[in-house]
């Protein structure tokens, strides 16, 4: 076995043009070490940021413990005036539960610089496993010009908007790739992803029918939020706006404000504070508050709920990882197609 | 899930099953094994995995006299054993705030009185909202007087808009006769819709695998049938003898141990005609008639079709083991099977002439449960003339250990001359999945508390599979120790239950 990725090694060098050859090379060494190759999806990450190839292939080595994939990992360069075009090949093996004998994911990496990098989609296209889902993980900035027949090929986009300086134009060029898709691609915002626990810590409030009255009555929402997660918290304050039906969205320098139908408005108070992404969330009906709250470091969300000023309940739900081995594997542990998000896409166009 | 959207319109998105409602849980049979092997455990897990509503109270009740701390402490030490996740302190202390101790004779009205007060007492200070989930781990000649009690004091029957419900651990009986009068005995105090009956191994991920397998792939439908397909194989062997069991295992023998209930359930769910939706009851009318058209073997039909074993001293890894007659607590004379081995056939249209063979035993070569549907031969030309034997097609679907799905082709040795060998396409879960499935237990609570009884075993279902078993069991009381056949522990049962096969032309597939 050429490259065991626990060195975060990229493995062998290899031309382009015999990867195939050289991974069958590599899974006919890898059989006589008691090595079982796993792929259940085709998993593509690019980035332009300088030192991304080593630094995504140690989460790609994370990732594939749970997350069987053909890995495909790129770092481009398109102001490079010289054309290069690099590759390796490598493995990442992990035991398995049974522990007896090694699963192992591949990876293929790529250097690419100069005026080759607008021929992303060949490289890509020639090197998936055929016949599975392909998931493209858009790390950077998606730039105005990609050759458009790359999104035919793409089920899944994965982006994370928290990133985004720009959150309506890069959010225009992802619905430009979805539409070229003929809208068959899954949007999936790691940004979104992030509130996966808090949002379902919220909605655990309202299980039962007998909680369901406070829908008609929160009317003020405070939502705590690290710096640099305005768009995550803008997010949230959407989810419950799609969800509860909140319409006629707003925003003043550090609120939203929503109407709930008739005369009741509803303000979100959006406040920055160093911690976690959302380090607190409350609503208020009437009385009677719902707070779920997320200490700095703490994998444990602590959920409250207080009904004129007297504890109701004091629980522990688990709480997200804002680290992107965790966000992703999350994500790729959802199916469908996050009919949710796209309705909270279009209540917070115009608030972030 | 659509009621839930409905009601909740926050959960969209968030988890495709029902989401459980906050409830108390109350577990009879407190300071048992069950309790604490698995349903504490499993509670806890759920709990960690940030499943089970924070509203919850878990009350066992049992006959020793213990305070809450002293159960909480027993408890903790029985999840850090059986958990399948490590024991956070954090979230052990928040979830054993929700343990509760009652003690009471299951007898005494008084103490079922007192229960409900503390019932009453925990929806205030915890949020239970008047839902009740009774789990009833404890022995079946106890559930008369727990159920006629539960219904004395009322707590058969919730308020208005809440719910009471009840699970009833196997056995279900030990025959038709008294499997009739469980259910008459649980159907005085709680309705069928409120009833449970908890089967783990349909909680386990394979089997739910299977409806999944067969009906969200079109490739595998148009050959179910008796025009594609040879005979099915299920298979559930076990290295362990009797270990603490005896005493229940000694009265009751693999056939009602197993068949019965578990392996039963799996026929049902591989031979089952596609549901109209995915509604409890919709499924448990296809499983139902399946059962109906199992072919009642009687008499004579008995010696032909079923083999009964008891293992006697042999070696299991390498280890000599005692026969069963040497078990502690065993009767040296027990006539008891540990083997059993069966040829069915079910009489409907699809399944018409395709025999299903079962086995079931203890101290066999290895752990294993499996279902095997082994696919016609290719017709005799070309590849599959006389001189050549081609192997037919079988697909796999392992239910434990490495579960997974495999499926057995032909395919030709590369070289210059035409030489076929069988090849197999092997999916693991655990090779394709990181993440480990919850145990059957986690996933039953769950669907218990949100109301989902498709997992769980109807009352018609479970009498049919008795009215099934029971002549099976009278011919084997008349014959005593006639017929019965002696294995050696390692091995894979007795000759005669390969000779079941071997008269048909066929042989039991090597695990």
């Amino acid at each position: 076995m050429p490259a065991v990725a626990e060195t975060f090694s990229l493995g062998a060098p290899v031309e382009i043009g015999r990867i195939e050859k050289e991974l069958k090379k590599l899974w006919a060494q890898g059989e006589a070490a008691a090595m079982t190759r796993a792929s259940l999806i085709n998993l593509a990450v690019y980035s332009d940021e300088p030192g991304s190839l080593g630094k995504n292939t140690q989460l790609m080595s994370q990732l594939t413990e749970d997350h069987a994939c053909r890995a495909i990992v790129i770092e481009a360069d398109s102001t490079a005036k010289e054309n290069i075009a690099e590759a390796w090949i490598s493995a990442h093996c992990h035991v398995s539960r049974a522990g007896s004998r090694q699963i192992c994911s591949e990876q293929l990496s790529f250097r690419l610089g100069g005026p080759c990098t607008t021929l992303l989609p060949s490289i890509v296209f020639s090197h998936l496993d055929s016949d599975l889902p392909f998931y493209l993980w858009w790390q950077t900035e998606l730039p105005k010009k990609i050759d458009p027949h790359l999104w035919s090929w793409v089920d899944h986009l994965i982006y994370d908007s928290q990133t985004w300086p720009d959150y309506a134009g890069q959010m225009q060029l992802v619905e430009t790739a979805k539409k070229e898709a003929d809208q068959r691609i899954v949007l999936c915002d790691i940004n979104w992803t992030r509130l996966d626990k808090i949002r379902a810590a919220v909605a655990q409030f309202f299980d039962h029918p007998g909680a369901h009255h406070h829908f008609q009555t929160i009317d003020d929402v405070k939502i705590a939020h690290a710096p640099g997660f305005h768009s995550t918290a803008v997010l949230l304050a959407g989810w419950l706006a799609a969800q509860l039906k909140w319409t006629e969205g707003r925003r003043d320098k550090s609120s939203l404000q929503f109407s709930g139908g008739g005369k009741r408005q509803i303000m979100v108070q959006l406040q920055e504070s160093a911690g976690e992404p959302i380090s607190e969330i409350s609503l208020r009906s009437g009385s009677t508050e719902f707070a779920v709250k997320h200490s700095a470091g703490a994998d444990l969300l602590v959920v409250t709920r207080h009904d004129n000023g007297d504890k109701r309940m004091d629980q522990r739900m688990p709480a997200g990882k804002n680290d992107p081995v965790a966000l992703l594997s999350d994500q790729l542990m959802r199916g469908g197609v996050h009919a949710v998000y796209l309705r909270v896409i279009e209540q917070v166009r115009g608030l972030i | 899930m659509t009621e839930q959207i409905q009601s909740n319109p926050l959960r969209e998105g968030l988890s495709s099953r029902a989401v459980p409602q906050p409830c108390s849980i109350v577990i009879f049979g407190a300071t048992g094994d069950l309790t604490h092997r698995k349903l504490i455990p499993a509670l806890y897990n759920l709990a960690a995995d940030g499943e089970l509503p924070p509203a919850v109270a878990v009350v066992g009740v049992a006959r020793r006299d213990k305070s809450d701390e002293v159960v909480r402490k027993e408890l903790e030490e029985a999840v850090r054993k059986f958990s399948r996740q490590n024991v956070r302190d954090d979230i052990w202390k928040t979830f054993a705030q929700s343990l509760f101790y009652h003690r009471t004779e299951f007898h005494d009205l008084k103490g079922y009185e007192s229960l409900a007060e503390r019932l009453k007492q925990l929806d205030k200070e915890r949020g239970t909202r008047g839902n009740r989930l009774f789990y009833l781990a404890v022995a079946p000649e106890q559930f008369d007087d727990i159920v006629a009690n539960l219904k004395a004091v009322g707590l058969n029957h919730a308020e208005e808009g809440c719910w009471a419900r009840v699970i009833v651990e196997k056995p279900f009986g030990t025959d038709l006769a008294s499997a009739r009068a469980l259910n008459r005995i649980v159907s005085a105090s709680f309705s069928e819709e409120q009833t449970y009956r908890i089967d783990h191994f349909l909680g386990k991920e394979t089997a739910q695998n299977i409806m999944v397998l067969r009906f969200a792939n079109a490739i595998f439908e148009p050959l179910w049938n008796t025009r594609y397909i040879d005979h099915v194989q299920i298979t559930a062997g076990e290295t362990l003898g009797v270990e603490g069991r005896a005493g229940y295992y000694d009265k009751a023998g693999a056939l009602r141990d197993m068949v019965q209930n578990h392996l039963l359930q799996l026929l049902c769910l591989i031979a089952m005609e596609p549901p109209t939706d995915l509604d409890a009851d919709s499924i448990r009318d296809e499983k139902l008639k399946v059962v109906r058209s199992l072919r009642q073997l009687a008499g004579d039909m008995v010696t032909k079709n079923v083999v009964r074993g008891q293992y006697s001293a042999g070696a299991i890894n390498g280890k000599p083991v005692v026969g069963y007659r040497e078990e502690q607590n065993v009767n040296p004379q027990s006539t008891i099977e540990t083997y059993v081995a069966l040829r069915m056939h079910m009489d409907d249209w699809r399944w018409a002439d395709v025999p299903v063979y079962m086995r079931v035993g203890k101290r066999l070569p290895k752990s294993a449960t499996e279902i095997s549907v082994h696919f016609k031969k290719a017709p005799p030309v070309l590849f599959n003339k006389e001189a050549v034997t081609i192997d037919q097609n079988v697909l796999v679907v392992r239910i434990q250990p490495d579960e997974g799905i495999s499926l057995r082709m032909q395919a030709k040795i590369p070289g210059t001359s035409l030489r076929i060998e069988p090849v197999k396409m092997d999916f693991h879960y655990g090779t394709s999945f990181g993440k480990p499935s919850p145990e059957a237990y986690e996933r039953l609570l769950l669907d218990a508390m949100s109301g989902d009884a498709t997992l769980f075993a109807r009352r018609d279902e479970v009498e049919q599979a008795w009215a099934f078993i029971d002549p099976i069991e009278e011919e084997w009381q008349a014959q005593k120790e006639k017929g019965l056949c002696f294995y050696a522990a390692g091995s894979w049962g007795p000759d005669e239950a390969d000779e079941l096969l071997t008269r048909d032309g066929r042989a039991w597939r090597r695990l």
